[in-house]
């Protein structure tokens, strides 16, 4: 393994005072905390950015790297500790989040190790998240989901990724974005510790036809002129089948009819349909329906940017 | 059957996140996090399982940077309106886009 060079990593020289350390660390911290940074591989350099701190901060663990440093670390080289190295400072650090490298491990002898021994018990498993794609149709009644995914687990010392695959049955009214949590299905815990728990993250999949605001629907129904002027009676499409719907004459484009109770699901009840009238032209129209056209607009006496005139 | 839950208490979570109650009751004290029950005792507080992922980063902040709760609380109010924004932003293009014709 490489020797990592935990002065560099904070960009402090090695002589530097912990208050300086401490700055340093800090500072990059915030620069590559995941919480703050969406970019790829900051996670990487945050977890590198803490271990360095979690070393230097210790003036025990601090010293025996310095002396592991003096017997001939470099970053570029590879790196083994001495024959019949133990440290004495690895227990009762701090609970950090991430893994440690297996250089910091090599030295202070493996972090969940260490913790576990000083708390005196087990430590509770990973929570495990996953997106749970749903159909809007889904979302109108319970509905049971195949559900596969992978969880961590440590077999002969060793860090790998065991494959799950569950039935869950998803509630009526779900909606976008809520977490779902299943009870003790995520990573197991370590010593007495209880698994995690596992969160589907439901992401309702865009549909072709509706639009979802909140728990209602919106459709845009699209019309024609004569239909918009004159009225009409039109079949339009709901999640649950197909229903009839009166337009008012002189109906306008972007107006809104609603449907009470043909939305989706909540556990408040059902929500609305909207259909959003568009008054569509046909593409093509022959001659004998352009002079149809052409006798409206010398008759209808309409001036549709009347308004403009005005502000003018 | 598995057992699902769209709620968790605050028991739970100090429990899970390995954290002292008193967080907990710091981060609803600056609403970090609002409790959608508050009957019985402190640990049966029960909380929308939407708000975990914020708990958790917000643990993860004060832990990892040593942030103060306020701190935390105004970055995660401004992280929650750039989500709902964006949210927001993406429903509103798709309806647009059902109106607009190619030209």
């Amino acid at each position: 393994m490489e020797f990592k060079d935990y002065y560099q990593t904070l960009g402090v020289a090695p002589d530097a005072e912990v208050k300086d350390i401490k700055i340093a660390y800090r500072k990059l911290a915030r620069k590559y905390h995941p919480d703050l940074n969406p970019d790829a591989g900051a996670e990487d350099k945050f977890k590198e950015v803490a271990e360095a701190w979690e070393v230097l901060k210790d003036p025990g663990r601090r010293a025996e790297y310095d002396e592991l440093r003096r017997y001939g670390g470099r970053p570029d080289q590879q790196f083994e500790p001495p024959p019949g190295w133990e440290s004495s400072a690895g227990a009762g650090f701090q609970q950090f989040e991430g893994d440690f490298s297996d250089f910091f491990n090599s030295i202070f002898g493996g972090g969940f190790h260490h913790r576990e021994q000083a708390a005196g018990r087990g430590r509770p498993g990973q929570d495990i998240e996953i997106e749970l794609p749903l159909f809007l149709e889904e979302t109108l009644e319970a509905v049971s989901k195949p559900i596969e995914y992978r969880i961590p687990v440590v077999v002969d010392g060793q860090l790998q990724e065991l494959k799950k695959s569950l039935k869950v049955t998803i509630p009526a009214g779900i909606s976008d974005g809520e977490r779902i949590r299943v009870r003790g299905q995520g990573a197991p815990g370590r010593g007495e510790g209880s698994a995690g728990d596992l969160y589907l993250h439901v992401r309702l999949v865009p549909h072709p036809l509706f639009d979802v605001e909140g728990h209602n629907l919106l459709v845009t129904v699209p019309i024609a002129p004569w239909e918009a002027a004159l009225g009409a009676k039109i079949t339009v499409p709901t999640l649950s089948g197909k229903i009839s719907l009166t337009v008012a004459p002189n109906s306008q484009s972007g107006q809104k009819l609603r449907v009470t109770g043909k939305g989706l699901a909540s556990r408040a009840g059902r929500g609305d349909l909207f259909a959003v009238l568009k008054v569509v032209m046909p593409k093509d129209s022959p001659a004998s329906v352009r002079a149809l056209w052409q006798q409206l607009a010398e008759q209808a006496a309409f001036d549709p940017r009347a308004e403009w005139g005005k502000s003018a | 059957m598995n057992d699902i839950a769209l709620r968790i208490s605050l028991g739970e979570v100090c429990e899970c996140e390995q954290v002292s109650r008193q967080w907990l009751v710091t981060m609803v004290e600056h609403d970090i996090v609002i409790p959608v029950s508050v009957a019985g005792e402190v640990e049966d507080w029960m909380f929308d399982t939407r708000s975990v992922p914020w708990m958790k980063r917000a643990i993860r902040l004060h832990r990892d940077l040593e942030l103060d709760w306020v701190a935390i609380a105004m970055i995660l109010e401004l992280q929650q309106q750039r989500e709902e924004l964006l949210v927001e932003n993406r429903c509103l293009q798709q309806r647009l886009q059902r109106f607009l014709v190619e030209g």
